[in-house]
């Protein structure tokens, strides 16, 4: 780790594995790293637990490509597959209860305040459709009217992925899956627009075929964060599991929605307006 | 919010309670949970309305806007409340929350999540009914369904034992070999809503803050290597490694929930108080039926009737040896409550040889009260 | 008057119960005795039973929770009786030997012989007073109820001296925020609103309290009024 924060103990340096090893020397901290520098440095362990193909591993090596902080930042993801390979990068990960991460994330951003009063310490919640959108919408919309400083990230596979493939709130009108197995009969759920009309001062729904753009979505949403109040992303994550495709066709299926309803867009209110401004005038 | 800067001098729990000058005070039990955590030196706490507690969490936010308290809000729910207040102490900080009957089972899951995630999270229990049919009444059963979450359990009889024990409760949950968080119960009504004389020590002092860096596991900050909350991988992967580490886990969690015996008996002065311990009828019980059985034991007195009390003090870690000492010298033993399961005489049965001695009785529920009268019966029929 | 006295006050949501009787606390605290205090109520708000409970001793109470067996009942509204909006039915239930009752009404209500055969058993002592009506006259506003009853009282048993009530009263209406419960806090304000001052508030219920003590009747179970 470039600042020095993690080093490995030396009489365990024998035996750590290698990818470990380039994980902590050769990690995502130190360098104002962007998606494009992907392959440069480790982000992520290869030996992780996600599907060959998963939507879910592209969108969060993207992610962990774009955090503006990462030496400080701590990620709070919720159960299901959005959180199984958080463990395999070298980030402060909670993982609390299915579907109470924005409580969590609440608590731990005021915490991190008191504490490092001088010190910004990025908190951002990265979890599933079913923890964000169903189960835990109560507490997720709450983080959002009481104006809470932390980014909510949105991995969107449109199901529950790690229970088999089971309807959620977004997945599509009329798809046919587990628990709804005469098709969905409402349509996917307009987060974006209902994350903006509850506080949330910047909402993006991304689409990782852009990949340049969902880089700069992320980094603005936590910069604008820790400022002006609550972000929303939701980024589109392609499960060939259980949307049974293969798992090289993952990047067509992106660009295959991104010419129809999953369209990379943004959802900036002026003052996030205002703010992307300033941060460009200061490059 | 203008906040005047509160000058207060950080103490040990020692000072705060026991060598502290004291005054005396006519209030509610509420008003004790308020008076104690503006002595807790708390970071954050976060509140949810629910009859009986809402007082005490009102009060706690006036300590918020007073200064004494550094970040304070109203939660969604139980759930979100229970949530928030984890995420606060991964954070490394000190918080307080309080809650009672349909709200505990409503954040249910957090507390087994607290204890997992060796958290020394302060959490007063002010106890009632729990629906259907709609109650707000004073009832213990919630207390049942918390026995075996990994969290201890403090049982205060009235408003002092309330303000002691949740201040004790900060010092013992963030002891480094105990780290694990802490229920305060106190039966709502009885004691939240009665006006009591209590002792309270000087305004001018607090608990040292809390160090996170001294903690068990690290606080969540990115200020220490990363590790992860469910300190994976082995944890999440399928294979033989991962289940004796989840296994050895929750065995360190009752672990710790025993090591923090030696605290109890040094802070609280032991996990329970016994007086006339060679009485032939024994009276074991906690919460406000400890009281309604002092004042049935006064009469029976004047009756001729020897009766001794066994107060517990701590239900989680329960004092499984003293019991079975106390029993098996006991004729009969009387174990009033006030809930319709009667989980302390359960947990009485379950942890003595004669069983037979045990009478779970008397028992009131529903938000009945307990006179001293009904006491009495069951000791006069005991005697014969 | 033994020792120990146990005090039943039950009325209905929004009538005082609960400030009456920590008032009263406060003035017995103040005079050197030992006293708590607890209401019981459900969720319902205005016009629904609510109760509190005065002890008062001259060593520690452990007893807590509703009063089964009080030494002195008090009413502080006819539905209590006529509508059975109370914890205990018959609403003398529980009374114990030689004990009083005090209600709150313009009338003398109606009363079946078995429950005055009941009360003559008992040997009650009961009082009638014009709460409501002389808060309204005295103070303008029937907020005052809870005062009037405490002045009956304090005509009847000599609990405590006016002085301690009154010292009670400042505390409570003075300044400091004072909490029994959520909703008693919110009627504090009604009741401050009133008023001008604080000061004018507490004058107009120690007058109340005086007057109270004027207008209460002895009630006859042989042969009505005394």
């Amino acid at each position: 780790m470039k600042d020095g924060k993690l080093k490995i103990v030396p009489v365990f340096e024998d035996i750590m594995p290698q990818e470990y090893i380039d994980l902590v020397n050769n990690g995502l901290f130190g360098e104002d790293y962007g998606v494009e520098d992907l392959g440069s440095f480790k982000e992520l362990l290869e030996e992780h637990p996600l599907c060959a193909g998963c939507g879910l591993a592209l969108a969060k090596r993207l992610i962990a490509a774009s955090f503006p902080n990462p030496e400080d930042t701590i990620v709070v993801g919720t159960t299901g597959c959005s959180s199984l390979s958080f463990t395999q990068m070298a980030l402060h990960n909670i993982h609390s209860i299915f579907g109470n991460q924005n409580a969590v994330a609440s608590g731990l951003k005021r915490a991190l305040k008191i504490r490092f009063p001088e010190k910004t310490k990025d908190v951002v919640v990265i979890g599933g459709d079913g923890g964000l959108g169903d189960i835990g919408l109560g507490m997720v919309m709450h983080s959002w009217f009481r104006g809470e400083n932390f980014a909510t990230i949105m991995l969107d596979n449109e199901a529950y992925a790690n229970t088999g493939g089971q309807e959620s709130g977004m997945s599509t009108l009329g798809k046919v899956l587990n628990m709804a197995p005469t098709g969905k009969k409402f349509p996917k759920l307009s987060l974006p627009q209902i994350a903006y009309e509850s506080g949330c001062v910047y909402t993006a729904l991304v689409n990782p075929a852009d990949a340049k753009k969902l880089g700069k979505i992320v980094k603005n949403a936590i910069l604008m964060a820790r400022e002006l109040g609550p972000t929303y992303v939701q980024i589109y994550c392609p499960c060939p599991t259980n949307f049974k495709f293969k798992p090289e066709e993952t990047l067509d299926k992106l660009k295959e929605r991104r010419k129809t309803d999953y369209k990379t867009q943004e959802f900036i209110s002026p003052e996030a307006k205002q703010f992307i401004e300033r941060l460009e005038g200061e490059k | 919010m203008d906040k005047i800067a509160i000058k207060q001098k950080e103490v040990d729990l020692n000072h705060l309670l026991k060598k502290s000058k004291r005054e005396k005070h006519f209030i509610t039990g509420s008003e004790a949970v308020k008076e104690a955590i503006k002595r807790a030196n708390v970071d954050i706490a976060i509140a949810y309305p629910i009859t009986p507690q809402s007082e005490s969490m009102h009060l706690v936010g006036d300590l918020y806007a007073e200064g004494y308290v550094k970040d304070y809000y109203r939660g969604e729910n139980e759930l979100g409340v229970m949530s928030a207040i984890a995420g606060a102490a991964m954070g490394g900080v000190r918080v307080f929350t309080a809650t009672g009957g349909p709200g505990t089972l409503r954040a249910m899951e957090m507390f087994p999540t607290w204890a997992g995630s060796r958290l020394p999270i302060v959490c007063s229990f002010l106890t009632r009914g729990i629906n259907s049919p709609l109650t707000i009444q004073p009832d213990t059963i919630e207390m049942s369904f918390l026995l075996d979450t990994g969290m201890l359990m403090f049982h205060a009889e009235n408003s002092q034992d309330l303000f002691e024990m949740i201040l004790s409760a900060f010092t013992i949950a963030e002891e480094p070999d105990v780290h694990l968080p802490i229920g305060v119960f106190a039966d709502g009504f009885f004691t939240t809503h009665t006006r009591e004389i209590i002792e309270l020590p000087q305004e001018d002092i607090k608990l040292a803050p809390y160090d996170p860096y001294i903690s068990p596991v690290p606080a969540m900050d990115m200020e220490t290597p990363p590790v992860r909350q469910m300190r994976d991988p082995f944890v999440l992967k399928s294979n033989f490694i991962s289940y004796a580490a989840h296994a050895s886990w929750q065995q360190e969690v009752h672990a710790a929930k025993e090591r923090s015996i030696k605290h109890i008996n040094k802070h609280l002065g032991g996990m329970l108080e016994i007086e006339n311990e060679d009485a032939e009828i024994m009276i074991i019980t906690s919460g406000t039926a400890v009281s309604q059985s002092r004042d049935a034991i006064k009469r029976a007195k004047e009756e001729g009737l020897d009766v001794g009390l066994v107060k517990i003090k701590t239900i989680r870690p329960f004092p499984y040896e003293d019991i079975r000492r106390i029993v098996k010298k006991a004729k009969k033993v009387l174990v009033p409550e006030f809930n319709i399961v009667g989980w302390l005489a359960k947990e009485i049965r379950a942890s003595v040889e004669e069983n037979y001695k045990i009478i779970g009785a008397p028992r009131v529920f529903g938000g009945m009260t307990m006179p001293p009268e009904l006491i009495l019966e069951e000791i006069r029929r005991a005697c014969k | 008057m033994s020792n120990n006295l146990s005090i039943r006050m039950a009325g209905l949501g929004g009538q005082g119960v609960v400030t009456a009787a920590n008032i009263l606390g406060g003035a017995l605290v103040r005079a050197g005795k030992q006293s708590t205090v607890n209401p019981f109520f459900g969720a319902e708000k205005r016009l629904a039973p609510a109760e509190s409970y005065v002890r008062v001793s001259d060593e520690k109470i452990y007893e807590r929770g509703e009063i089964i067996y009080p030494d002195i009942i008090m009413i502080y509204h006819p539905h209590v009786i006529t509508l059975g909006k109370s914890y205990t039915m018959p609403f003398y239930d529980g009374l114990k030997k030689n004990g009083i009752i005090i209600i709150n009404s313009d009338e003398e209500l109606p009363m079946t012989d078995e429950n005055i055969e009941k009360l003559k058993e008992i040997g009650a002592r009961i009082y009638y007073i014009p709460a409501t009506t002389i808060a309204i006259e005295t103070a303008g506003t029937e907020l005052s109820t809870n005062m009037a009853m405490l002045g009956a009282l304090l005509e009847v048993t000599d609990l405590v001296s006016m002085d301690f009530i009154k010292a009670s009263l400042e505390e409570r209406f003075g300044g400091k925020k004072f909490i029994a419960s959520g909703s008693t806090a919110a009627l504090d304000d009604a009741m401050k609103g009133k008023f001008d001052k604080i000061s004018q508030l507490i004058q107009k219920n120690m007058e109340i309290i005086e007057v109270s003590g004027v207008k209460i009747k002895k009630y006859s179970l042989e042969k009505g009024r005394v």
